[in-house]
């Protein structure tokens, strides 16, 4: 699809899926996209367990015959797909359509900022009871869309997971639903690497709604 | 550190990524076209690494390099030693002998080892997460497991081959000898080709993996006192040419189009 195709079907509420890593993702998107990584092992499992049925997806993966192959496998899998972003972000900004960029965190920032900050560790519930950031809700990067998009907060919300992949996807989609939300790049591993402080959970900590 | 080996059996040919888990960063060494970009592009898709350069060891004669189509299509650069910047007919990123290179926490430093061809470099390679020292080096064509890279793939054409089958010989044994057997004795030793190939001798190993150690005691080429000696052993022990290697190093060179190959050989 080219550049001003893709526009059209977002503006008509289809949903690009962004299949680049968190890095580029966060540097630049196209606006409203979902982070959501590509692999071919695991892709058709993630997307069962975690993205809408209802909704129409575009690719967007770079170079293009990644993309190529992700529509096959979520097509597969029976996810409407219209198609792939032609060239990329490249084409994209040629084209003279505007990006958004996912605020960017490191650990010793969230370190210094504890406080200003509520963290949403979006790991499975027993990778959170193992070890997590103190003070931080557990939100698993399987819950519905809708409930993600429902955490109620004062603060900017700060995401973790083990790295950045799962927690880049919830921040994604946070984004959609114009919340302040900021990804933690380094996640769990530069957080228990530098030493910082780490709560435990006997149990699953219930993130409030709204 | 990310290092996966892909081999392509026909042409006993090793390609390689070589990535960073916490940069998600990786870069591919002399991808084959038998395997294609895609499958080069798929893997580092998989492993959630973006590609940020493609090398390549040597212009190949053996077999279809996708090196320019792979760094085309990940808009990045192609690498090759200075020297091939008079022999082939494309543009490329041009290193020097003992650059470094940075990927991640992973460390490519360029040694030129001349022989097999006048351009020929390995890679040394050096996980910084876990220590300096080099790990492990990618011969291509240079040292093979149980061999050497045949120093005789010459085309005829003067301006191409640039030295003589003897001086090569010689050459490539100073290069395997004074370069890479001075490398420390755990380095692993990652060749471009394994048994099969008739890039080197009859000695290679079908094993596709050795280290410097066991090369210094074992490789029978190597095994010899003199470059005259090395340069007869090697003769003796040579495979046929491969098969349209002229055509397939004029692809790789960029002086006849990929068509222009496969033409040929009907």
């Amino acid at each position: 699809m080219k550049p001003t195709e893709v526009q059209d079907a977002v503006a008509k509420g289809a949903v690009v899926l962004d299949m680049r890593p968190p890095k580029p993702f966060a540097k630049e998107h196209v606006p409203g996209a979902v982070n959501f990584q590509f692999n071919r092992a695991d892709l058709a499992e993630r997307a069962e367990m975690s993205l809408p049925q209802d909704l129409t997806y575009i690719v967007h993966a770079e170079p293009d015959p990644i993309a190529k192959v992700a529509i096959g496998i979520l097509s597969k899998a029976g996810f409407s797909v219209d198609g792939y972003l032609e060239g990329g972000l490249k084409q994209w900004k040629a084209d003279g359509l505007p990006t958004e960029a996912l605020p960017l965190l490191t650990v010793d920032e969230l370190k210094d900022g504890l406080d200003r900050y509520h963290v949403v560790d979006t790991r499975e519930s027993f990778e959170f009871r193992f070890g997590h950031v103190p003070g931080s809700t557990c939100l698993e990067w399987t819950e519905p869309w809708d409930q993600m998009e429902g955490l109620e907060s004062e603060k900017p919300l700060a995401l973790v997971c083990g790295d950045q992949v799962r927690s880049a996807y919830v921040a994604s989609v946070m984004q959609r639903a114009k919340m302040d939300a900021a990804l933690v790049f380094g996640g769990m591993v530069d957080w228990l690497e530098r030493g910082y402080p780490v709560e435990k959970s006997p149990k699953k900590a219930k993130a409030p709604r709204i | 550190m990310i290092m996966k080996q892909f081999r392509f059996e026909p042409l006993a040919q090793a390609s390689y990524l070589i990535g960073c888990p916490r940069a998600k960063e990786a870069v591919i060494i002399d991808p084959i076209d038998d395997l294609g970009a895609e499958t080069y592009v798929l893997e580092a898709a998989d492993l959630g690494l973006t590609i940020t350069g493609v090398f390549e060891t040597h212009v190949h004669a053996d077999y279809i390099s996708c090196a320019r189509e792979l760094a085309e299509m990940n808009d990045v650069p192609h690498y090759l030693h200075e020297s091939a910047t008079d022999l082939v007919q494309y543009s490329f990123t041009p290193f020097k002998d003992g650059q470094v290179f940075e990927v991640g926490g992973v460390r490519i430093k360029t040694l030129h080892t001349p022989g097999h061809t006048p351009e020929h470099t390995s890679f040394l390679v050096t996980d910084t997460a876990r220590t300096d020292e080099p790990w492990c080096v990618l011969t291509g064509d240079a040292l093979f497991v149980g061999d050497v890279g045949r120093p005789d793939l010459l085309l005829g054409d003067q301006a191409l081959d640039v030295m003589d089958e003897a001086t090569r010989a010689e050459t490539l044994y100073r290069s395997v000898k004074d370069r890479l057997f001075a490398l420390p004795d755990h380095v692993e030793v990652y060749p471009c080709h394994y048994g099969g190939s008739t890039c080197g001798g009859v000695n290679m190993s079908g094993k596709a993996a050795s280290t410097i150690a066991f090369e210094k005691r074992f490789n029978l080429a190597m095994r010899k006192d003199t470059p005259e000696a090395f340069a007869a052993f090697v003769k003796e022990t040579a495979k046929p040419f491969p098969d349209d290697y002229a055509r397939i190093k004029s692809y790789n060179l960029g002086l006849i189009s990929k068509d222009a190959i496969t033409e040929a050989a009907v």
